[in-house]
């Protein structure tokens, strides 16, 4: 009997989901005004620590309006915690944070609100393209951009040198190269460290052209077979087969930092919001590292991938729609983007891109270089078109479960990983409700 | 509480009076409001959550579709998942071989304290003891960096030897594991052994060495049959707590890599990552019902087996 119900309840669900999404699409939405006359109190759920910065500015034009940034945990902790409010009815946050990746994850169930209605299509020529393509879905934008990981090469200058590598590589050919040069030093030096970690595999897929999963509404298709993701997998693989990437570290732990240290982890291949952390936690090797584009697979290319990086939405049970719209246009794009920038957000925003002052900054630990304008252009370069599957949370996870006796004890090949993924995936979104291939 | 207790008892003879009945019925109603205030917290605090985890183990959450009821079908699941049964005899492996190991220890240790034939053994008792103080979560960061091959006490040791010893490969994490819990909870169960020891009367040794038997004839008869009762709730505890092994596998995941310890590596992180990665509460809920039950059997097995040799004695 339930089932049959839960079934029903699910179908008006939807179709109520449906009608609303027309309702904000069409252009009498007299919802997107800001009430100006009742006090409102705004939540915002964000482990971004340069939101509560654009506050003061915002509660000075909008008397009436109170914001309360609260940090709800990050990743997976906020994703858990936001699902529970929306399933309760009650506690739900304004604003939330995600992780690109876990965007479809709430907009494509209609957990999100779909920001058409507010004139967010307008502001799409305002950010990178590869931005911009993150928060939409279908056409539809659910979210704006608020921070971005363009992926970059983090060398070790003086350790590439000593290894006999003049300049730093620029194809991916010229990297292995560069590898072998780094492991003929010796003991534990390599050209860097790979412990299971898909987002380094994912760089180089995206930079090549492979679009490994396809979706559109709950249709998934995943596919490791496409020139530019098969050409990716196998150059991983001949630096495995050959021992010239560590796979004994794994990031942030404290071997990781270790290495970075002492040098023997002469680059990462990594996001741009490393710049933010690297220094704290490679001290010894201050003045040594330099940001570079990420190597290219054919000499003279200019592509990119992207690392990592997140926007802020609406939830679909928001209770101060219009007013919450306001203040995520304030922080992400308007007058208050500039607050955020000073405390170190790296943002996808064009207008900072293009901005001298942000360019020409310069830190010692990497030797002086302007390393904003290598990440500026490596944001502009990403390639547009990747899309994430809706349950990529679950199948990171699943990645380092498949992936184990690879990396433990080079059990298998890198492509059969895939494959086994690959299945895994299927079989858990098709369970979930998505229809995967 | 007592104010709680009143009403209940007003009301209870309210109803008494309605009844137009007299002393009997009246003294057994007062008996229940005095079981009441225990009733209504074993209602909430046991029965409840565990009604609870069986009822949501009947549906699935699902992301496209929100939750359906399923009736059985994330046991039958359950029953049929690699993973999960992966879990399940990791940890028991790891019981049948840390547990006897932990607890002759800690009998060994008792016996050595309760000897008095030791200088300092109140100290000694306390160091043993402070590791079970010590929060997992810092002792395994400890004994992560001690054990780590490439920094810390076993890299060291293996450059010096020249040897290539890994306490942290898929084949020996769970020894590494082992010997952390073991540090851990030697010194917990030496303390319940050795408080049993105490509460020998020591008119028995003085009997027994009038009758002129060697330490260990009293150690084999007076001693160690005096910790058979608390022999058995330290196995019962032990198990429980070997089956729950949670913290220590999870987080060498962060400190090493390739330690081969996978998301299902043990039955409670399973049903962790599939409640909060995978979303799937329902099928986690099943897998903890199904581990509780599987604990609870263990343990009462263990215990009537006590039982009986003890009577058999």
């Amino acid at each position: 009997m339930p089932k049959r119900r839960m079934r029903v309840a699910a179908a008006i669900a939807a179709s109520v989901v449906a009608l609303a999404g027309c309702a904000s699409g069409g252009n009498t939405s007299p919802n997107t005004e800001v009430p100006t006359d009742q006090p409102i109190t705004l939540t915002v759920w964000s482990w971004d620590g340069t939101v509560k910065e654009a506050v003061p500015g915002f509660e000075k034009l909008h008397p009436n309006i109170t914001v309360n940034v609260v940090n709800a945990g990050s990743s997976t902790d906020e994703y858990t915690a936001l699902d529970n409010a929306i399933q309760a009815g009650s506690g739900v946050p304004d604003i939330a944070m995600f992780e690109y990746f876990s965007l479809p994850l709430f907009a494509i169930p209609g957990k999100l609100t779909d920001l058409s209605g507010f004139g967010a299509k307008d502001l799409a020529k305002d950010y990178v393209d590869a931005a911009w393509g993150n928060v939409t879905i279908d056409d539809k934008p659910y979210a704006l951009p608020s921070d971005y990981g363009p992926a970059a090469m983090f060398y070790n200058q003086s350790v590439l040198t000593q290894a006999g590598v003049a300049a730093p590589p620029t194809t991916w050919e010229e990297f292995y190269q560069a590898a072998k040069k780094v492991r003929a030093l010796g003991g534990d030096h390599y050209i860097t460290n790979d412990s299971a970690d898909i987002f380094v595999l994912m760089s180089l897929m995206w930079e090549g052209g492979g679009r490994p999963f396809k979706v559109n509404g709950t249709d998934v298709t995943i596919d490791f077979k496409d020139p530019g993701s098969s050409r990716a997998v196998a150059f991983w693989q001949k630096l495995l087969d050959e021992d010239l990437v560590n796979t004994k570290i794994t990031n942030w732990s404290d071997d990781w930092n270790r290495g970075l240290n002492e040098g023997t982890l002469a680059t990462q291949l990594i996001g741009g919001w490393f710049t933010s952390t690297l220094p704290e936690r490679a001290p010894q090797a201050a003045g040594n590292f330099r940001v570079a584009p990420l190597p290219q697979w054919e000499a003279g290319e200019t592509s990119g991938a992207e690392n990592g990086g997140s926007a802020m939405a609406i939830p679909a049970a928001a209770q101060n729609k219009a007013a919450a719209y306001a203040f995520l246009e304030y922080f992400t794009h308007g007058d208050g983007l500039q607050s955020r920038i000073d405390a170190g957000a790296f943002v996808p925003n064009l207008s900072n891109l293009n901005n001298e002052k942000f360019l020409s900054a310069t830190n010692p630990f990497f030797g002086d270089q302007k390393y904003n304008q290598v990440l500026a252009d490596a944001s502009k370069n990403v390639a547009t078109g990747w899309q994430y599957p809706p349950f990529f949370g679950w199948a990171r996870t699943s990645y380092e479960d498949v992936s184990a006796p690879l990396y433990d004890s080079k059990q298998g090949t890198l492509a059969e990983v895939l494959e086994t993924w690959k299945q895994r995936s299927i079989e858990y979104g098709n369970e979930q409700g998505f229809s995967v291939r | 509480m007592s104010r709680q207790l009143l009403t209940h008892q007003t009301s209870v003879s309210d109803v008494a009076a309605d009844h137009q009945t007299l002393r009997k019925p009246k003294r057994r109603n007062v008996g229940l409001a005095f079981i009441a205030p225990f009733s209504v917290l074993f209602l909430f605090v046991f029965i409840v959550p565990i009604g609870y985890s069986a009822y949501i183990s009947m549906f699935q959450n699902k992301l496209i579709g929100g939750k359906v009821f399923i009736w059985f079908d994330n046991y039958i699941k359950l029953f049929q998942d690699s993973q999960f049964y992966d879990g399940v005899i990791r940890v028991v492996l790891f019981t049948a071989i840390q547990v006897p190991i932990m607890l002759f220890s800690a009998i060994a240790l008792a016996l050595a304290i309760d000897s008095l034939r030791l200088h300092g053994s109140r100290f000694f008792r306390i160091i043993v003891f402070l590791p079970y103080a010590i929060p997992a979560i810092v002792s395994t960061l400890m004994w992560g960096f001690m054990l780590g091959i490439r920094y810390g006490l076993i890299g060291s040791l293996n450059k010096a030897a020249g040897t290539s010893f890994n306490p942290f490969a898929p084949e020996t994490t769970m020894i590494s594991i082992g010997v952390m819990v073991t540090w851990g909870f030697t010194g917990y169960n030496m303390l319940i052994f050795y408080a049993a020891l105490r509460a020998v009367p020591r008119e028995l040794y003085e009997a027994a060495a009038i009758d002129g038997a060697t330490e260990f004839q009293i150690v084999r008869h007076i001693k160690l049959p005096a910790l058979r009762s608390s022999l058995i709730v330290t196995i019962i505890f032990s198990i429980i707590g070997t089956f729950q092994l949670f913290n220590e596998p999870n987080i060498l995941t962060t400190l090493v890599s390739n330690s081969g310890i996978t998301s299902y590596y043990t039955p409670n992180m399973y049903a962790y990552s599939l409640a909060f990665t995978g979303s799937q509460q329902g099928y986690a809920a099943a897998l903890a019902l199904v581990m509780a039950i599987f604990t609870i059997a263990i343990a009462y097995a263990v215990q009537i087996k006590g039982m009986k040799n003890a009577f058999n004695k």
